[in-house]
């Protein structure tokens, strides 16, 4: 073996065992396509030229919430504030969790007037879907109740982000996910709304076995949620400046 | 064979059977062949044409039952075919719970543990089931055949009420629809909040109407009435449909590209059967009888013979779409669903599908076959969905 063929059979080992970092940022890599961001939210944008503090309301059901992954602070949210802060360091940022597990989206349009407008954000996520498909809500309540959140937020010039469900190997067979991925996707090109397409991109994980919680221990699923909520939060916030720019 | 108002329409077996492969392919999710059924480019999709010509087959079959052997053998026969479908339906029911207890079982991700409350009726099985038996817990996919179900067990009526006059039949069930579009009332079911994805109240009325245009042909009326003005009409409301629902499918996947009228048409309901999906499905209706006649040669053709068998053994190939549908998507997540790996699903699928129409279609044949003392040719296979 030469020198320069050990020499990079170390650097290799040093980037894989010695820096998660770099580890982690790799773990979340996605095909450019699922980046693509074309619509733009103006009054976030002016609060980070203005470098005034930004408020962000991240409402949501049981994956907003995080409890997968053990602690607030490893839920999407957090981490997004966290990835935020990285890339506007100059700006304060803070990422308000409301999530609620297990809320239909019209329940959740409910808890826009006491959960979101009172912290007085600039820019809301909202992260549904879920439990509509689950329940099995008409599409067309689950569609006007989505356009009744959308207009209450933009009326108060307030930006807005979705985010749509979740991907799992295990669940795809037996949740008919496909009538409700539509109508958010539909209901967002309409109003010009940036949809943050977690399914897809959680399913292109999942096929690069980056996680399948079949073949992890018991006790190791916590960190494995926590590490996919972690891309979630990197992924969004890439997505999120790409939309102010 | 020369087309007389009794010999086997050959164009309802052939249609229904090109249905059912297109429902196939559509209950796959995020099949790329689904860009190119019906859904695609008609406002409507597969489940008119199931719906619409299964009315029609109906009132051509018993209809004609009804007048040569009255009332009581005809709602008989109907109430043995409304039987067979409810037998297929349980027996699908009982391929879903396997499906959900194994998967809810052996589920292990805790990202979705909060949320996986698809299997909440496995905490009250007793409910659950007597639910499924009463037609009100209509698990995904198995939404279809409690509409058909509903219908045969109306159709009796109906079959009398045509029998009398026409408008007995029509004038409800058109005023039924109108008051289900105007103010919106939903059949509730199984579990709380659900509804009755195929609202048997909006969809009786294209069974009902179908039934009624069965009826005219039964009569002797194998002509389209007013052929000189509904031709143009059709023509034109189906052309606009097509290019406004294709524009939206291209929009779909290429975001610059406008979806015309999106903004004041979309979502176009299909649970109530919106008028959007309705007038539109019904100008294709009048296009395909005005244009493709009973005698059409590729009706005979070996390329439409798999169709057609597939169209005459409707029910088990039905349920045999929503297995293999079910099959093919579990696959397709489990090993990943490149295009190549989903062409693939979609030609397995479809070949079982046609080798069993043509299995089921050898069964009846050789149940038809007079014993062997006395050779002869086999007789006229009947007609449409009835044995």
């Amino acid at each position: 073996m030469t020198r320069g063929a050990l020499l990079s059979a170390a650097v290799l080992v040093a980037l894989v065992v010695g820096s998660p970092a770099v580890h982690a940022e790799h773990e979340c890599e996605v095909p450019p396509e699922m980046m693509q961001v074309s619509a733009k939210l103006p009054h976030l944008a002016a609060r980070l030229r203005a470098h005034e503090p930004v408020n962000i309301v991240a409402i949501g059901g049981a994956s907003t919430t995080g409890t997968a992954a053990g602690s607030p602070d490893l839920a999407y949210p957090h981490r997004l504030q966290v990835a935020l802060t990285k890339l506007f360091p100059d700006v304060p940022i803070t990422v308000v969790n409301k999530g609620v597990p297990r809320q239909s989206t019209r329940q959740m349009v409910g808890r826009f007037a006491t959960d979101v407008i009172p912290e007085d954000p600039i820019l809301v996520i909202w992260e549904t879907g879920i439990s509509d498909a689950v329940r099995g809500i008409e599409v067309d309540d689950f569609t006007s109740a989505l356009q009744a959140g959308i207009d209450e937020v933009k009326n108060r010039s307030i930006d807005i982000v979705l985010v749509d469900m979740q991907f799992s190997r295990s669940t795809a067979t037996v949740i008919d996910f496909e009538r409700y991925l539509t109508a958010v996707h539909g209901v967002a090109d309409l109003d010009g709304v940036y949809v943050f397409p977690r399914y897809e991109i959680m399913r292109y994980w999942s096929e690069q076995n980056m996680f399948n919680f079949d073949e992890v221990a018991a006790d190791e699923r916590a960190r494995l949620a926590a590490r996919v909520y972690d891309c979630i939060g990197r992924k969004l916030a890439q997505a999120i400046k790409l939309a102010v720019q | 064979m020369p087309a007389s108002p009794t010999s086997r329409d050959l164009r309802l077996d052939f249609f229904r059977g090109l249905a059912l492969i297109f429902i196939f392919i559509d209950h796959i999710p995020e099949n790329i062949l689904s860009y190119f059924t019906l859904e695609a480019f008609g406002f409507f999709d597969a489940a008119e044409v199931f719906i619409f010509i299964s009315g029609f087959t109906a009132a051509l079959v018993y209809g004609r039952r009804l007048v040569e052997k009255g009332v009581i053998y005809a709602t008989a026969q109907v109430l043995r075919r409304a039987w067979q479908l409810y037998v297929a339906h349980v027996f699908l029911f009982v391929i879903f719970i396997a499906e959900v207890s194994y998967t809810v079982t052996t589920f292990n991700n805790p990202m979705y543990n909060e949320e996986m409350r698809v299997a909440d009726f496995l905490d009250e099985p007793h409910v659950a089931v007597i639910q499924a038996l009463l037609l009100q817990f209509q698990p995904t996919f198995l939404d279809i055949l409690p509409l058909y179900i509903l219908m045969l067990v109306i159709f009796p009526v109906v079959l009398i009420g045509m029998q009398r006059h026409p408008l007995l039949v029509l004038l409800p069930s058109a005023a039924l629809y109108i008051v289900v579009q105007i103010f919106g009332i939903v059949v509730p079911a199984y579990p709380e909040g659900h509804v009755w994805y195929f609202n048997p109240l909006a969809w009786q009325f294209l069974f009902v109407s179908a039934a009624l245009l069965g009826h005219a042909r039964i009569r002797g009326q194998t002509r389209l009435p007013f052929a000189r003005v509904l031709y143009p009409a059709a023509a034109v409301i189906f052309a606009a449909a097509f290019l406004i629902k294709l524009s939206w499918t291209i929009h779909g996947v290429w975001d610059a590209f406008p979806g015309l009228l999106l903004k004041q048409l979309w979502p176009i309901n299909k649970n109530n059967l919106s008028p959007l999906r309705l007038v539109p499905f019904y100008a294709l209706v009048v296009l395909v009888a005005l244009r493709v006649p009973r005698e059409a040669q590729f009706l005979q053709s070996t390329a439409a013979r798999p169709f057609v068998l597939c169209g005459q053994q409707s029910l088990e190939i039905f349920c045999l779409g929503i297995i293999l549908s079910v099959l093919a998507h579990f696959i397709l997540t489990e090993y990943g669903g490149g295009v190549w790996m989903q062409l693939a699903a979609n030609a397995a699928g479809i070949t079982v599908m046609f080798l069993t129409a043509a299995m089921l279609a050898w069964y009846k044949m050789v149940d038809r076959m007079p014993p062997l003392r006395t050779v002869a040719a086999p007789g006229r296979p009947s007609d449409g969905i009835a044995k």
